[in-house]
């Protein structure tokens, strides 16, 4: 009888663990939470943040855009981390799985994996981190992210704009129609720039495609690092 | 036989619509095309001595030959793996001794090395890297 009763008890802590995951699909399922799963690519590549030039550059940040140049010192011909913002300009399909506590979005390009916490703040003192820590939370229809602890190593977009270890991104992702995703990227970086500024990427549902093995250090002619 | 398309008002045309393609979505992830350059093309016709595919990018080699019969080796390179396969390419369909024309853009610092817009081959079939969207 005893060991029945460990048993039942076993079994309730058991379900009642799996509860919140059950709930979290279901209501998933049914629509109360959004629904971004699936495979994306970009409408549109944007190797520039600013096409016509106009970034609102603080003297920092025009100093280290100085320095960039695409042909011999982008972070990405090494094969190093894309990183946040970067990884969602990326001409290369994302797929977007849903968990109820966590979104993850998988990068076919650089195989980077990019994890949204939905049910915790950022932790103090973070260390600083290519992609940064991200933590999200749902506004109606929206996703709504927040990325900050960032190390200052990666690339804005293709042509170097920099950013700094204080950047904030925030970003605000929802689907305007079933094939069509949004992602308006806000970067606030008050050492970079003179001001916020959000630019937009749009992304098309690619029923049928999966992400592929994409090994960046394979048979990369690129890479410079340490020459 | 290498032709420079600069002067001709019809290749001028189509090397304006090669920029269109090769400006989409498809272009390289890896380095975003930074070493080529992107507003003239170019053809290179010649016998394939390689096909690596492979990441970051796929490269074919050809040996392309000059007025006087001295081979050239060229290098094209191509989108990844992935984008390429979901553009209609696959492991083999490039070998070493295919006759074929590529369309590409040079690398900036003249070297023998493209960026593929589209291969010929020899029958008649054209692939481009790109997926269509």
């Amino acid at each position: 009888m005893r060991n029945h009763l460990i048993f039942s008890a076993a079994a309730a802590v058991a379900m009642f663990a799996l509860l919140p995951a059950a709930r979290g699909q279901d209501a998933a399922h049914q629509g109360s939470v959004p629904d971004l799963s699936g495979v994306w690519q970009v409408t549109k590549y944007q190797p520039r943040m600013f096409p016509n030039g106009g970034a609102p550059l603080a003297p920092w940040g025009e100093a280290k855009f100085k320095t960039a140049n695409a042909e011999t010192n982008d972070p990405n011909l090494g094969c190093l981390p894309t990183g946040v913002p970067r990884l969602m300009f990326v001409p290369l399909p994302l797929e977007i799985v849903q968990t109820p506590t966590r979104v993850v979005i998988i990068h076919e390009g650089v195989q980077a994996l990019r994890e949204i916490y939905l049910n915790r703040q950022h932790p103090k003192d973070l260390d600083p981190t290519y992609s940064g820590d991200s933590v999200g939370k749902w506004e109606g229809d929206t996703l709504v992210l927040d990325t900050i602890g960032f190390n200052d190593k990666t690339w804005l977009d293709a042509v170097g704009l920099p950013h700094s270890d204080a950047t904030h991104v925030i970003e605000r992702i929802r689907r305007t129609d079933h094939d069509t995703l949004v992602d308006d990227v806000t970067i606030d970086d008050s050492k970079a720039y003179t001001k916020p500024f959000t630019i937009q990427q749009v992304y098309k549902l690619k029923p049928g495609w999966e992400i592929q093995e994409y090994v960046c250090e394979e048979n990369n002619k690129y890479t410079y690092q340490g020459k | 036989m290498r032709n420079n398309m600069r002067n001709n008002p019809l290749t001028l045309t189509l090397a304006a619509v090669l920029l269109l393609i090769s400006v989409g979505v498809s272009a390289s992830a890896h380095h975003a095309t930074a070493s080529f350059d992107m507003t003239k093309s170019m053809t290179v016709k010649g016998t394939v001595t390689g096909f690596d595919w492979t990441n970051p990018h796929v490269y074919i080699y050809v040996d392309v030959k000059d007025e006087k019969g001295a081979a050239e080796k060229w290098s094209v390179e191509m989108a990844s793996t992935g984008m390429l396969a979901r553009a209609g390419w696959r492991r083999d369909t490039v070998k070493a001794g295919d006759e074929i024309t590529i369309f590409g853009n040079r690398a900036k610092d003249g070297r023998p090395f493209l960026h593929l817009s589209k291969v010929v081959f020899a029958n008649g079939q054209e692939l481009a890297q790109n997926a269509q969207n």
